[in-house]
């Protein structure tokens, strides 16, 4: 909301610079997010008099103006500008003098006679030409002919020099949408007074009853109020009321408009200005459930509407969207005579929704969506029947409408303030003079009752129920960074992770120490994605209101992304990497009835000479750090891998995870270059599986015995089920059993390979004979030529 | 036989001397004083002299045969060195060559982001505790005092999974969802953070995602004070961004708490000069805070006549943005291993 320095003095006082200001402001609550002068530049530019104008006598579509400037002899200024006239009263920039864009002025000559300076737009003395009608900003500015006498330097009376600070206001301060109520803050901020408003003081009579008659029928207007008047003549409003709304950022429009606008600015009450005539009929009526399919703005835009939306009608189409906009059928028109004031609170939930569905927010709209308290339609309406009359733009036709269809539910509220719960809440020494002092800078009320403040709330003081609210009023005047810093007394207590927080930690350690960097994807995931990555039947949880369709799933799986972040990185010429990350995925079985959310581990390997053993590595020396033993790899899994090249991986019956090389098809469909292998584990189950504990054994007293084996086996057979065959026929004296080497190729045939194990055994209380040895090795390889056809090599 | 001792002596020191490898040298140790050696033929022949002169051989016999042996040991060190010295001259390596790679992976700046701020929590006396991304709408909002009309429930906004009346289900659009349920699950006292993902109905550009994270932190318990909560977040500002950094803090609005506060720090770049990073106003926005609002507490069956507590959230991806420099949001989830890999430093 941009507030203008200069109106805000019209109400307090303000004796600090306009840089402290803001870091007042923003220090008690009322956040300043900038500040600016309406233009820094412009200085010198004078008012002058046109006394004359004659034609260049060289050049047709020059003018020689003599113009009075305040000194003894006038200027010769010479324009091209057509509507000027003698007498009119424009901005002059004098030699010496600096235009808004930095150009110092010197005089120049034109065809042989020099002007002595130059008349000034809207735009040159750098007032903001987007607020102004086209007519005026096209030529020179034309001031009222009173505005200030020749010469008067004009940065000062046209508000050039004026501060606008852009404030921000928090949902809850519906009150302090105003210069009104930013300048109670500033009063209380500054511990200055505040001059209060002039409000017209309402005769006898009813006058108005002859002319109209209000309905409201729908609790979404909780208070109506109307006046009427009799324009006397419209035309410009006065400069002072034109200065004040353009440094609001508001266009002036004419004296009635703006009055309706000025006291929206100043007070935050949205008014509305009807011409009687156009009403049509005699009434207004404020309802829902109207018929008509739309409604033409005053931005003359033809509106959809639907009869949920509250409309003010004529009784029987609608006049202007509630709270919104007005209707161009019903706008002031340059011959409107009677006028019909509206000042009326609306549901702000219900204006919300209309200006969402019209895509339609308006300075009112905004207002009454953060909350206007119905007494202040009255207010406001009386206020504005003062400035038509101040004006001279209209007399008010006697009597008042008001209609109170839900009665203020908050009158009267009073909260109960204990100083000492005060002091301990806020962790400060406050004394109990302090904080009524604080409060009634507020302009709060406060009455010492049982050693406790009552604290009585005024109707404009939406935001305060509670007196933890209270708390925050006096916490912000005595100023937020005057409260001590401390920490938390009383117990102590130990920060710890939890196991899974600590494996998460562990694992990302290791992984990143093998040499995969970390990535952090997004959790969505659309259908045609997760099917180019060969997911057919994927589980749903599906966002009912997505970004987009690739955007419309959250993810089952984490390996689709990471096969994005390859296809981003090749396409950026990085060929290969390792990477993994660990997030959550979701699923459609619910648990305590929302979808149900797993922690995952995915690991990545891509680049022409990585391996799906590159990554197994990565698994094992996870699992080992893990303590997870007896991990079993079972040929099988996703189709989004290689068919021969993927494996469950289990301990026990317990699946935990998935290993394999991405299906070349795959790959090929989303533009990546192979291999690429992945791996992705429940890291949920990981932590359940992971066993801590370290077990200390003696070290063995008596040496081992070593033998190797290299047999030949069927290129099908599984070295996993030729260990658990030696395993299982080496018995307790078997300590360890490693594959060392696989080789195939001749003299090996074709359909065969190669593999050697060393084997070590070990007895725990003697020395292993030769024999003791050789009768194990004999019954292992009996079993495996039984089992697997091996042969030792 | 003295002379013959002598000459094989003087034979001995000749050979020595001519000797230039360790291979002669035990050729030569072989023939003096070897089973068959010189000296040890002598010696047999001790047998035939005379019992006077045995022991004056005898003596003359053992010098010479440990003059032998010194000599060969002396040489052998001699040649050992020798060859040490032609070996390691060979040896020379060019120490200016580069190492060879052994590659370490990175973290994710964000999750560096969240792993400090985690650890100087724990140190605080924090918990670290998780609640889920899909959640009820009810944790999100309507326990955390949110008004029912409230914008931020509307479509436009939040995403959901459901909208049964009642029973709305979407992803959570801040990390203080996990308030409620910390509260119902822990009781009080309290004291915990929740790093987590939350998502709003922003379009991806450079400042925004759908897709964002947040630290949330709440502290409940008996006596718990403003200043309490400005003390704690002032000295984990000091902890992340340096020691002589300043905070201050700003009135605001939240729902869910009451009073309530933004926090900004000194800006770290220019230490509160003002320069581009802080926008020339020597401050940078961190968080929002405040006092727990007792209707938060009251939902959650806890007596806000008896406690009290504070809250805090913390945006991390901007933090992470400003703690390194980075422009562009996006960068965080496009996963260039270029950028990754610039992250490798433990800082």
């Amino acid at each position: 909301m941009l507030v203008s320095l200069n109106w805000l003095k019209d109400f307090v006082d303000i004796d600090v610079t306009p840089k402290e200001l803001e870091a007042i402001l923003t220090d008690s609550g009322t956040k300043v997010e900038t500040f600016e002068t309406v233009n820094e530049n412009e200085k010198g530019i004078v008012a002058g008099k046109i006394l004359e104008i004659k034609k260049h006598p060289e050049a047709d579509r020059l003018f020689v103006c003599t113009v009075n400037v305040g000194e003894k002899e006038p200027l010769t200024i010479i324009t091209s500008a057509k509507n000027v006239f003698e007498g009119a009263l424009v901005p002059v920039a004098v030699e010496g003098s600096i235009l808004a864009d930095g150009t110092e002025i010197k005089n120049t000559e034109f065809f042989g006679i020099k002007s002595q300076g130059m008349f000034c737009s809207v735009e040159e003395l750098g007032m903001n030409k987007d607020l102004f009608q086209k007519e005026i900003t096209e030529g020179i500015y034309i001031l009222p002919e009173d505005f200030v006498e020749p010469g008067t330097e004009l940065r000062a009376p046209l508000w050039i020099d004026d501060k606008i600070y852009d404030i921000e206001l928090t949902a809850n301060r519906g009150d302090c949408q105003s210069v009104l109520g930013i300048a109670k803050e500033t009063a209380a901020a500054l511990d200055t007074s505040f001059r209060p408003l002039n409000f017209v003081q309402d005769k006898e009579g009813d006058e108005i009853s002859d002319y109209l008659k209000v309905e409201v029928l729908s609790d979404e207007c909780p208070r109506y109020t109307a006046r009427m008047f009799k324009v006397k003549k419209i035309e410009d409003s006065p400069m002072w009321m034109q200065l004040r709304l353009l440094n609001s950022g508001v266009r002036p429009i004419n004296n009635i408009v703006d009055v309706t606008n000025y006291v929206m600015l100043e007070m935050g009450q949205p008014l509305h200005a009807f011409d009687y005539e156009s009403i049509g009929t005699d009434e207004i009526v404020v309802r829902t459930g109207n018929t008509e399919k739309t409604v033409t703005t005053l931005d003359e835009k033809e509106r959809p509407i639907n009869e949920e939306m509250l409309m003010i009608t004529n009784g029987q189409k609608p006049i202007a969207v509630a709270g919104i906009m007005g209707g161009l059928n019903s706008e002031i028109k340059e011959d409107t005579k009677l006028v019909v004031l509206e000042s009326a609170n609306f549901d702000k939930t219900s204006i919300r929704k209309t200006s969402k569905d019209l895509g339609l927010r308006t300075e009112s709209s905004a207002r009454y969506e953060k909350g206007i308290y119905p007494e202040l339609a009255a207010e406001a309406s009386a206020r504005a029947a003062y400035l038509f009359e101040e004006i001279g733009a209209a007399t008010p036709i006697e009597g008042f409408i008001d209609i109170v269809r839900v009665e203020n539910p908050n009158k009267d509220i009073e909260i109960e303030l204990d100083i000492d719960w005060l002091n301990k809440f806020l962790g400060t020494d406050l004394k109990l003079q302090d904080v009524r002092e604080y409060l009634n800078r507020l302009f709060l009320g406060t009455e010492l009752k049982d050693n406790k403040l009552v604290v009585r709330i005024p109707p404009d003081r939406q935001d305060l129920r509670i007196k933890e609210d209270l708390a925050e009023e006096v916490a912000r005047l005595y100023g937020y960074n005057n409260i001590p810093l401390t920490i938390m007394s009383g117990d102590t207590y130990i920060g710890e992770r939890t196991k899974e927080q600590r494996i998460e930690d562990l694992v990302t350690d290791i992984l990143i120490g093998l040499g995969s960097d970390q990535t952090m994807t997004t959790s969505f995931i659309g259908p045609s994605k997760l099917k180019s990555y060969g997911f057919n039947d994927w589980e749903k949880t599906v966002i009912i209101n997505p970004l987009g369709e690739e955007s419309s799933l959250m993810r089952p799986s984490l390996l689709p992304h990471q096969l994005e972040v390859i296809a981003i990185n090749q396409n950026r010429g990085n060929q290969e990497g390792s990477l993994f990350e660990i997030q959550k995925t979701y699923h459609e079985e619910k648990t305590d009835g929302l979808p149900s959310e797993r922690k995952d581990l995915v690991l990545t390997e891509f680049g022409k000479d990585r391996s799906f053993y590159d990554l197994k590595g990565k698994l094992e020396e996870i699992f080992d750090h893990l303590g997870i033993r007896d991990v079993r790899y079972i040929p099988e899994g996703s189709e989004i891998f290689h068919p021969g090249r993927k494996a469950k991986i289990k301990v026990g019956d317990l699946e935990f995870g998935q290993i394999g090389e991405i299906h070349p098809a795959t790959l090929k469909e989303n533009g990546i270059a192979g291999p690429v292998i992945e791996a992705e584990l429940s890291f949920d189950r990981l932590c359940e599986l992971a066993d801590e504990t370290i077990a200390y054994e003696d070290l063995p007293k008596f040496p081992d015995s070593t033998r190797d084996l290299a047999l030949v086996v069927g290129k099908e057979i599984l070295s996993a089920d030729l260990i658990d065959t030696i395993k299982h026929e080496g018995g307790d004296l078997l300590e360890s059993v490693n594959l060392f080497d696989v080789y195939t190729g001749s003299p090996i045939p074709e359909d065969k390979k190669s593999l050697a194990y060393t084997l070590v055994f070990r007895h725990p209380e003697k020395t292993l004979t030769d024999q003791e040895v050789n009768e194990k090795i004999e019954k292992i390889l009996n079993a495996l030529s039984l089992e697997y056809n091996a042969e030792l090599r | 036989m003295k002379e013959q001792l002598n000459t094989i002596y003087q034979e001995f020191l000749d050979e020595i001397s001519k000797a230039s490898s360790l291979e002669e040298l035990e050729k030569l140790r072989v023939a003096y004083l070897g089973k068959k050696g010189k000296i040890t033929a002598v010696m047999k022949g001790m047998k035939s002299l005379s019992k006077e002169e045995r022991p004056v051989i005898g003596q003359l016999a053992n010098d010479i045969r440990s003059n032998i042996e010194n000599g060969l040991t002396d040489k052998r060190e001699a040649l050992e060195k020798e060859r040490l010295d032609k070996k390691l001259k060979e040896e020379v390596i060019d120490v200016t060559l580069p190492g060879k790679k052994q590659k370490r992976g990175s973290y994710h700046p964000l999750n560096k982001v969240i792993k400090d701020l985690e650890d100087i929590f724990i140190g605080m006396g924090f918990k670290i505790v998780d609640g889920p991304d899909i959640e009820w709408s009810k944790y999100n909002f309507d326990y955390l005092n949110m008004p029912p009309e409230h914008s931020s429930r509307d479509l436009s906004e939040t995403f959901y999974v459901d909208t049964t009346p009642d029973q709305e289900i979407l992803l959570r659009t801040q990390t203080s969802s996990v308030q409620a349920r910390a509260l119902q699950e822990n009781g009080v006292p309290i004291r915990v953070v929740v790093p987590g993902r939350v998502y709003r109905a922003d379009e991806i550009d450079a400042t925004h995602s759908p897709v964002f994270h947040q630290i949330e932190g709440l502290v409940v318990d008996e006596n718990i004070s403003m200043s309490d909560l400005k003390g704690t977040l002032d000295l984990i500002a000091k902890k992340i961004f340096g020691e002589d950094t300043k905070t201050r803090f700003r009135p605001h609005q939240f729902y869910f708490t009451e009073p309530s506060a933004e926090m900004d720090v000194s800006c770290f770049n220019c230490g509160g000069k003002g320069c581009r990073v802080c926008q020339n106003t020597g401050w940078i926005e961190l968080l929002g805070c405040g006092m727990v609002h007792p209707n938060v507490l009251k939902q959650c069956g806890i007596d806000p006549e008896k406690y009290s507590g504070y809250a805090f959230g913390i945006g991390l991806d901007r933090m992470a943005m400003m703690k390194y420099g980075i422009n562009d949001l996006r960068l965080l989830f496009d996963n260039d291993l270029r950028f990754l890999e610039q992250f490798k430093v433990e800082d």
